[in-house]
C-alpha cells in the first residue's frame, strides 16, 4: 500500500481514528456543525467509523447524534447542522431514536465506544463542560454535563477529540464533569464504573493515550511536521514520554480514496481546503 | 352532563403558574420550545420560578434575562450553533439564581422518577465526578438486596409541566408527529411526570381526526389540564413538522442578550411591549413567518 503525499489534518486523523474500531463495535457521536472544533467532534468521528465499515469492521454500528442508526451519508444532500434539527428525521438509516432513551441500553453497555470533546481535559482524563473557575461563582459559566458524564462512565470507552490548547489541556479541571483515572487505573476502578474510560485523546497535532498503571496522559504519537517542542507548548502539563513518541501513520492512496469518492463524495464532511 | 372542553387562552393559562412553581419546559435548546407561553410568563412578571428540564435552551435564557429565575436544574443550557446563552450564562457568573448540574442521562431519569412516583432514582456511576460532589441532594446508599452502591438521586418532581405540540382536541387528546426527534421525546416524558399539565397546539383539531390517528396520541386528555391554540408558538425555535428556525430573528435575540440593556430593549420590544402572541407575529412579520415552512405534517 503507497502512502499518499497529499492529505488534509482531518483526512489523517479519520484515517487513524478508523483503526481504533472493531468489527462489533457501537460508536456514538454527537452532531455539531461549523468551525474546526465541530469537525473534529463529529464529522471526523463519522467519517472515522464509515472508513472503518469500509475496511476491517463492516458489522460496526454508527449513532449519529446517537439517534439515526447506520445512516447512509453517502446520500446526504446536506448535513443536518444540529442534533435535533427538523429534517434529520429525514435522513436515510437502520433505526432511528423516538424517545430517550432508545433504542440502546446504556446501562447494559450496548455502546461500546464513544466520542467527546470539552472545554477542558486534565493529566488524569477527567473532562469539564460546566464552568471555568468555582462551580457556585464562575469566572465562565459553560453549558453544563450534557451525556459526557456517561459517555465517560457507561460507554465500553472513549475517545476524545479537541484542538491541542494550553487553556484547555490542564494538570487539572475546574468541575469533573466526566471521569478519567483519577488515583489512576486503580482509583478509577474503585469507583465501579462500568465503562473502562478515556482511550484516546485525538488533537490537531499528536494523539494521547494514557499509562497503564497511572492512568496519566502520555503521547501516543506525533502528527507528521510537529516536534515535541511544539506538543509540549500547547499542553498544560507534563508529558513523561515527550521524546519517545512514534509519528502518525499518513494515510494510504486506498484509504484516502475511500473516504473522497466512496464516503464522502461530496465533501460534506471533511473540508478539503484544510 | 357535557364533555369538558380544556381550549382556554394564553393568558389563563399561564396565570395557572404560581410564584415559586417548578416549571418542566418541553423542547430542547433552540427546538421546539413553548416560546409563545414563556413570554406570557414574562409579561404576568412571575419570580422565583425553578426550571428543571434535561436539555435546555431559548427557554431557560429568556427567563433568566427576564429576571424570572431562582434555581435551574438540568444538564444543558445553550443555544446549539448559536453558542453560549448570554442571559443565562451572566445570571449563573453574578449569582443572580442558582445552577445544581446534572448528566444528561440523569436529567431524563429524574423525570422518569416522577412518572414512577418514586421519591429517589438509583443512579451507580456518580462516583468520582463534581456532578456528586457538588450536590448535597445525592445521597449514597447501598442495594439492600445485593449490597451494590448507588447513589439516590432526587426525583424532578415538577408543579407544572409546559410542553408546545402539533395538534390537539379541545379535550386535551394531543398528538405528537409519528417520526419524533428528542424534544418530542422530552415533551411526552414530562407531560407524565406531573399533574398540571399545559400543552400549548400549532393546531386544534377534531375529536374525529384523534380518532384517526390513535397511534399517535400520546398524552391523552386525562393528563391535560389546558390545551391552549398557539400558532408559530414555538418562534423563533424550530417545531419539527411545521417551521424552521428564524436565523434571523435567532441572530437578533442572541446580539441583544450580549448586555443587559440591550436584551431589556428586547423584551420591550418583542415581549412586554406587545399585548400577545399575535401582535408578536405581527412584528415578526407574514413575510418571515411564511418563509420558515417545512414541507411535512404529521
Amino acid at each position: 500500500m503507497k502512502t499518499a503525499k497529499d492529505y488534509t489534518l482531518y483526512e489523517l486523523l479519520a484515517v487513524n481514528i478508523s483503526k481504533m474500531f472493531r468489527d462489533d463495535d457501537v460508536g456514538f457521536t454527537g452532531l455539531v456543525t461549523g468551525d474546526q472544533t465541530a469537525v473534529m467532534a463529529s464529522m471526523v468521528p463519522l467519517a472515522a467509523m464509515s472508513l472503518a465499515q469500509h475496511t476491517h469492521a463492516p458489522n460496526m454500528t454508527v449513532l449519529l447524534a446517537g439517534m439515526l442508526h447506520n445512516p447512509d451519508l453517502s446520500k446526504l444532500t446536506t448535513v443536518p447542522n444540529s442534533e435535533f434539527e427538523p429534517t434529520s428525521v429525514d435522513v436515510d438509516s437502520e433505526a432511528m431514536m423516538l424517545g430517550f432513551p432508545a433504542p440502546w441500553c446504556v446501562n447494559r453497555g450496548d455502546i461500546t465506544v464513544g466520542f467527546s470533546s470539552g472545554a477542558q481535559i486534565d493529566a488524569y482524563g477527567n473532562m469539564n463542560s460546566v464552568c471555568i473557575g468555582d462551580h457556585d461563582h464562575p469566572k465562565v459559566r459553560l453549558v453544563g454535563a450534557i451525556f459526557q458524564t456517561e459517555h465517560l462512565a457507561l460507554f465500553g470507552r472513549e475517545i476524545i477529540t479537541m484542538k491541542l490548547e494550553k487553556r484547555k489541556f490542564v494538570e487539572k479541571v475546574d468541575f469533573v464533569s466526566a471521569v478519567g483515572y483519577p488515583g489512576g487505573r486503580e482509583g478509577r476502578a474503585k469507583l465501579g464504573l462500568s465503562g473502562a474510560g478515556p482511550e484516546y485523546v485525538v488533537t490537531d497535532k499528536c494523539i494521547f493515550n494514557f499509562h497503564e498503571v497511572t492512568g496519566r496522559m502520555q503521547l501516543y504519537s506525533i502528527h507528521p511536521g510537529y516536534t515535541p517542542e511544539d506538543i509540549r507548548n500547547e499542553t498544560g502539563f507534563a508529558i513523561e514520554n515527550l521524546y519517545d513518541a512514534k509519528e502518525t501513520p499518513a494515510p494510504t492512496e486506498e484509504e484516502l480514496y475511500l473516504l473522497r469518492n466512496i464516503i464522502d463524495p461530496k465533501g460534506l464532511l471533511l473540508p478539503r481546503s484544510i | 352532563m357535557e364533555l369538558k372542553e380544556k381550549l382556554i387562552s394564553m393568558k389563563e393559562a399561564a396565570s395557572l403558574v404560581s410564584d415559586g412553581d417548578r416549571l418542566a419546559v418541553g423542547g430542547c435548546a433552540i427546538h421546539a420550545h413553548p416560546m409563545a407561553f414563556l413570554r406570557e410568563l414574562v409579561r404576568q412578571k412571575k419570580k422565583d420560578l425553578t426550571v428543571v428540564g434535561s436539555l435546555n435552551g431559548l427557554d431557560v435564557d429568556l427567563l433568566a434575562g427576564a429576571g424570572m429565575l431562582k434555581k435551574v436544574e438540568t444538564s444543558y443550557v445553550g443555544l446549539e450553533r448559536y453558542g453560549l446563552a448570554k442571559n443565562f450564562r451572566r445570571g449563573v457568573e453574578q449569582g443572580e439564581f442558582q445552577m445544581v448540574d446534572y448528566s444528561d442521562y440523569l436529567a431524563f431519569n429524574r423525570f422518569h422518577a416522577s412518572l414512577e412516583k418514586l421519591s429517589f432514582w438509583p443512579c451507580s456511576y456518580l462516583g468520582g465526578s463534581d456532578i456528586l460532589a457538588k450536590n448535597p441532594d445525592i445521597k449514597e446508599f447501598n442495594c439492600p438486596l445485593t449490597g451494590k452502591k448507588y447513589y439516590a438521586v432526587p426525583p424532578a418532581d415538577p408543579d407544572v409541566a409546559i410542553i408546545h405540540a402539533a395538534a390537539a382536541d379541545v379535550y386535551g387528546n394531543v398528538l405528537m408527529p409519528q417520526k419524533r426527534l428528542v424534544p418530542q421525546g422530552v415533551d411526552v416524558l414530562m407531560a407524565r411526570s406531573c399533574d398540571k399539565v399545559i400543552v400549548t397546539v400549532e393546531r386544534i383539531v377534531s375529536n374525529d381526526l384523534i380518532r384517526r390517528h390513535n397511534d399517535l396520541c400520546f398524552i391523552p386528555k386525562y393528563r391535560v389540564t389546558a390545551v391552549v391554540h398557539a400558532p408559530y408558538g414555538a418562534h423563533p425555535c424550530s417545531m419539527p413538522q411545521f417551521y424552521n428556525v428564524d436565523e434571523g430573528h435567532f441572530q437578533e435575540y442572541v446580539d441583544a442578550s450580549s448586555d443587559k440593556e440591550n436584551f431589556s430593549k428586547y423584551l420591550d420590544a418583542y415581549v412586554t411591549g406587545v399585548e400577545d402572541q399575535e401582535e408578536y407575529l405581527e412584528k415578526v412579520g407574514v413575510k418571515k413567518l411564511l418563509s420558515l415552512d417545512l414541507p411535512t405534517f404529521i
